[in-house]
């Protein structure tokens, strides 16, 4: 039996020197994935640090932003009256993203490094090039019906699986971390990196640098934001595809657009072409096709989610359509 | 005495074992424990096929807590249990050096935990001499099975009526491979006391169990117990004694110690069976009228190399409406697969599936409303033996299930119905199960304290056999409910057979009846000479029972307790058995059915598909228990929903691993998936056994699914002949 240390944490930087002077020590958050993979044996460290004690909870709001503790739960945030009034899109996300059960334990930080749901990661009987640099990648001639479409390599095509990170991507979220030399903040949307040749590496952290918070600058007042998550059951499932969407608009015209991406792409997938398409054109479906069009170019579908391209963008219309007010 | 079944649909008394279930007082296989208990985990495959060069073990065999790590390389012969009205017995586990499909067994690991136990299997070195396997069923190398249980059908000609019929239509149907997926995990606890063995196991047959296990080991089958009081559902799965449980006592054995072994969810999908996948192959003649002149019905399903099981998917075909020409012919293909099984509503629930969606696209093409196809149809005799039915509510399902569902308001032409932006679609279909009746016995006794013990060794899936059975103990014998105890689930108990193909409910109530009936008469033959009884000298049909109390029909103020009769002669109890005996003398052919209106849903950008609502009109014959019946119609339709939309279990297509082998990646419905679900019951009393009961479990869930794929077509125009539909097939 693999055993294994367990350390409650007290202080951020005894945990951060903890975990930076060890690669085989983790934290521990809510520990809804983390603990999942070490029974599968795809995780295996020598020792967790619980960090579910640290200052690090509460949601704070300031000037035309809020700070979100990394600790802060998922249900805490969306029951949060900001996020209600002003950030739809991210409570929505959030409420579609997990179960009553899971809001309640997992945090903000932990949903940002989420693992993905590949099935071929999480079987260790499987050549996976995420788990085991170089040993391959089994999904590409398995089963990929929930694989990604956009910023894949032929090295790994696993989805990024957070609802709420596309969100937060769509809104350029800032990402506050604290490692041994000090903090730093890191665009949400620098902050993960497409597989290439390194699928391993999902994101820019250094091992040992421990997100803190997470601060989204608030939309303005007159903005609509909305998540539209598609699957094929009604609850309770990682999404096809999903579209995170904000739209400020003047006389009908659309003045900003975001567009996040969910379920189709190897990291929450921010739309910037779309974007452009979107700006300064009328909100009516043939602006919304158009930027649909654009959101998907490039994507490299395979044998079992070809069908995702057309999906994705039937979504992408959808969720702009429905949060301009277009249609019911 | 007569014992009232006037009422067709009985009383909706809650479950007797809902207390303890909800407070958690109920034992569940896996929640039993002996002093000593060593824990033991399975290895499996992780290729296909071929063979084992090497298994090396001892890393595993020295890590922490490890007692043993049992391989083919050292484990005894096995014997092969017996061969039953189920079929043969699958093959015993370890016996050489073949690997037939991904996931099967090659070795068990023992261990003081069960954590260290699946440590030390991760510690296991296989090396496998590896040969192509065969996954696909258009395999030119792989083994075809013509026509495998000699059923297949020739009424009539059928190539030559559909040459000459009017209309015409031709179609082939897939379903997935579903995996019957019940909540709780399998599990076996084996303890060895020299030659004896007792045994807890999930199990759907405990008697089943007892004689496989007693093969296996060669000891005399009075020396294995097998115990199951409660089990955590098994929608077929425990229906068969699998390698597992074979294993849990091998390992006891070995180790000399008690064991337990729980499968974990993966396992699930490659150890307990699955639903075969089917390609089916339909064609249809009719006249310009509707009337069904030719029937042909070719299924091809996957079957693993070694064992059998045979789905029956072709097997209503000949039987749900009249028509004079029927062809069916079955078709397996051996793969390196694990064996599939049984699985709710199996045979009828994929094979009707398919029949009623050709029916439905036949109404299309005939512009008629699909349910008057059906009516025109309706065979009022049993098409194959001519034989009138025992009873068949048939057409009572269709009208009051249409009456109840609002048939009427369906416009004929598909795409035609909308709600907002949503396209509705309404579909239906018929459903038929075969009905089942097997040998079965009952021991029933009263106590002194007025109190009844019934018992039999069936089991209780969930399905709410302790709570019928304590109603018709309580009815025959004239006892309030709570003064009846009803117990199962052990094989010190009289022999019953396998809970499955919804027999219980007759064979079980059967016995019961049986025993009840014989309790009282012995009562009556305590005081057939005592002159202090005021029902001396009477016969069952002299008397009535109620309140505990035995009476004279003619007279009911003169009675007596069962008490006072077994306190004025000495005695502790009386006992009696009873045994379920199908009736011979009548010339009649039973039959189960249903009929099914599915509204759906389905967002005609996105595809996304949900159902609304569901009315069951189901003839089950009389119903013992309204709230458990129908929970059981509601479970079934659940089921239903699922392999229309959700449920099937994908293998990589190159090595035979199940690719989605979790709760999270297998779709089952949830709540929010489930609309609201109306039941029907109608029909009248099944001759065939006293109780007029004709079962209800499988019948749940036949029909569900091509009452829901016809309402796609009817909101779509698009017709998905393959299961389950899912939106991508719908952009």
């Amino acid at each position: 039996m693999r055993e294994f240390e367990y350390v409650q944490a007290t202080d951020v930087s005894q945990a951060v020197a903890a975990v930076t002077g060890d690669p085989a020590t983790s934290y521990l958050a809510g520990g809804t994935t983390q603990i999942d993979l070490m029974k599968d044996g795809v995780l295996g460290p020598d020792r967790l640090i619980d960090i579910t004690r640290l200052p690090l909870r509460g949601i704070t709001r300031s000037d035309g932003a809020i700070r979100i503790g990394a600790l802060t739960t998922m249900e805490e945030l969306a029951a949060d009256l900001t996020i209600m009034e002003r950030l739809p899109v991210v409570r929505e996300a959030l409420l579609l993203g997990a179960s009553t059960q899971l809001r309640n334990m997992a945090t903000i930080g932990g949903n940002l490094l989420q693992r993905t749901r590949c099935r071929y990661f999480r079987d260790i009987t499987c050549a996976c090039n995420k788990r085991e640099p170089g040993s391959g990648c089994s999904a590409l001639e398995g089963f990929h019906r929930m694989h990604a479409i956009l910023g894949t390599s032929e090295h790994c095509i696993a989805t990024h699986g957070s609802d709420l990170a596309v969100a937060l991507v769509a809104l350029d979220a800032i990402v506050h971390v604290r490692g041994l030399n000090g903090e730093r903040a890191i665009p949400l949307t620098e902050f993960y990196v497409v597989p290439g040749d390194t699928p391993q590496v999902e994101n820019v952290l250094a091992h040992g640098e421990l997100i803190t918070a997470v601060e989204v600058l608030l939309l303005p007042e007159d903005a609509r934001s909305g998540y539209l998550k598609v699957r094929d059951r009604v609850s309770y499932e990682f999404a096809l595809v999903s579209a995170a969407v904000a739209l400020v608009m003047e006389d009908g015209v659309i003045r900003e657009g975001r567009i996040g991406l969910g379920g189709v792409a190897t990291l929450p997938w921010r739309a910037y072409r779309a974007e452009e398409v979107l700006r300064g054109r009328p909100a009516q479906t043939d602006t919304f096709q158009a930027a649909a069009e654009a959101a998907l170019e490039g994507a490299t579908p395979h044998r079992d989610n070809a069908f995702k391209v057309e999906l994705a963008k039937r979504t992408v219309v959808r969720a702009l359509s429905t949060t301009a007010g277009e249609d019911s | 005495m007569t014992v009232e079944t006037v009422r067709m649909v009985g009383p909706p008394v809650d479950r007797v074992d809902g207390p303890l279930k909800v407070t958690g007082a109920a034992h569940y296989p896996a929640d039993f424990s002996f002093p000593n208990l060593a824990h033991a985990v399975l290895v499996q495959s992780t290729v296909a096929a071929g063979r084992i060069r090497r298994i090396s073990t001892r890393l595993a065999e020295s890590a922490p807590g490890v007692l043993a790590v049992i391989t083919h390389e050292i484990a005894p012969r096995l014997g092969r249990g017996p061969t039953t009205s189920l079929g043969v017995a699958p093959p015993p586990p370890l016996q050489d050096d073949r690997i037939l499909h991904h996931g099967q067994h090659i070795a068990v690991v023992v261990a003081e935990t069960p954590e260290q136990a699946a440590a030390a299997v991760r510690l296991l070195e296989v090396d496998y001499e590896l040969t192509e396997p065969l996954l696909d069923l258009d395999d030119p190398q792989a083994e075809r099975i013509t026509n495998p249980s000699w059923r297949d059908i020739h009424r009539g000609d059928a190539g030559a009526a559909l040459a000459s019929a009017e209309v015409r239509v031709e179609a082939t149907y897939t379903t997935a491979t579903e995996t019957n997926n019940p909540l709780g995990l399998f599990a076996t606890i084996a303890a060895w006391e020299g030659d004896t063995l007792t045994v807890h196991d999930t199990t759907q047959w405990p008697y089943n169990v007892r004689a496989t296990l007693a093969a296996a080991f060669g000891v005399p089958e009075d020396r294995v117990r097998v115990i199951a009081p409660f089990i955590g559902g098994a929608f077929g799965a425990g229906l068969r004694t699998w390698p597992h449980v074979v294993l849990a006592a091998l390992a006891a054995r070995w180790v000399n110690r008690p064991v337990k072994l729980v499968l974990n969810r993966a396992q699930m999908f490659t150890s307990v069976g699955y639903r075969p996948s089917s390609v089916q192959h339909l064609k249809i003649g009719a006249t310009h009228t509707g009337e069904l002149v030719a029937l042909d019905h070719e299924s091809i399903e996957p079957l693993s190399l070694e064992d059998n099981y045979l789905e029956g998917l072709t097997r209503a075909t000949p039987l749900l409406y009249e028509c004079p020409n029927v062809t069916t012919r079955q078709r397996q293909v051996r793969l390196n697969v694990a064996c599939p099984t049984w699985m709710r509503g199996p045979g009828e629930a994929p094979g009707v599936y398919a029949l009623e969606c050709i029916l439905d696209e036949l109404a299309y093409e005939l512009n008629m409303n699909p349910l008057e196809v059906r009516l025109r149809n309706y065979a009022e005799t049993h098409p194959q033996s001519g034989l009138p039915w025992t009873s068949k509510g048939l057409r009572a399902c269709y009208e009051q299930g249409a009456e109840r569902f609002g048939w009427s308001r369906r416009t004929a032409e598909p795409r035609s119905m909308r709600e907002g932006r949503m396209l509705v679609g309404l579909g239906m279909a018929s459903a038929y199960y075969p009905y089942f009746q097997f040998p079965t016995q009952a021991r029933a006794t009263l106590d002194r304290a007025g109190t009844a013990l019934v018992r039999s060794a069936a089991t209780d899936i969930g399905t709410g056999t302790y709570t019928i059975m304590t109603q018709v103990s309580a009815e025959v014998l004239g006892l309030p409910i709570d003064r009846v105890r009803f117990e199962l689930g052990d094989t010190t108990m009289p022999p019953a057979p396998q809970q499955g193909g919804s027999n219980l409910a007759a064979s079980l109530g059967s016995a019961v009846h049986a025993a009840c009936m014989k309790l009282v008469q012995a009562f009556l033959d305590v005081v057939r000479d005592d002159p202090g009884s005021p029902v001396q000298g009477c016969s069952l049909e002299d008397v009535t029972v109620a309140d505990g109390r035995i009476s004279r029909a003619d007279a009911p103020e003169r009675g007596e307790e069962y008490t006072d009769i077994l306190e004025r002669h000495g005695l502790a109890e009386l006992t009696a058995d009873g045994e379920s005996a199908i009736r011979q003398d009548l010339d009649l052919a039973p039959g189960i059915f249903g009929a099914k209106f599915a509204e759906v849903h389905i967002d005609p950008d996105l595809g996304l598909i949900r159902v609304a609502r569901i009315v069951a009109a189901i003839d089950g014959g009389h119903i013992l228990n309204e709230k458990t019946a129908t929970s059981q119609i509601i479970g079934g339709t659940v089921g239903g929903i699922g392999m229309a939309l959700l449920e099937e279990t994908v293998s990589d297509p190159r090595t035979g691993r199940i690719a989605n082998a979790t709760f999270g990646d297998y779709l089952v419905p949830v709540n929010a998936d489930v609309p609201d679900i109306e039941v029907i019951f109608v029909g009248e009393a099944e001759p065939l056994n006293p109780l007029g009961v004709k079962g209800v479990g499988e019948i749940a869930i036949v029909g569900v699914a091509p009452a829901i794929a016809n309402a796609v077509f009817h909101a779509t125009g698009q017709r998905i002949r393959s299961l389950p539909i899912t939106l991508d097939q719908l952009l």
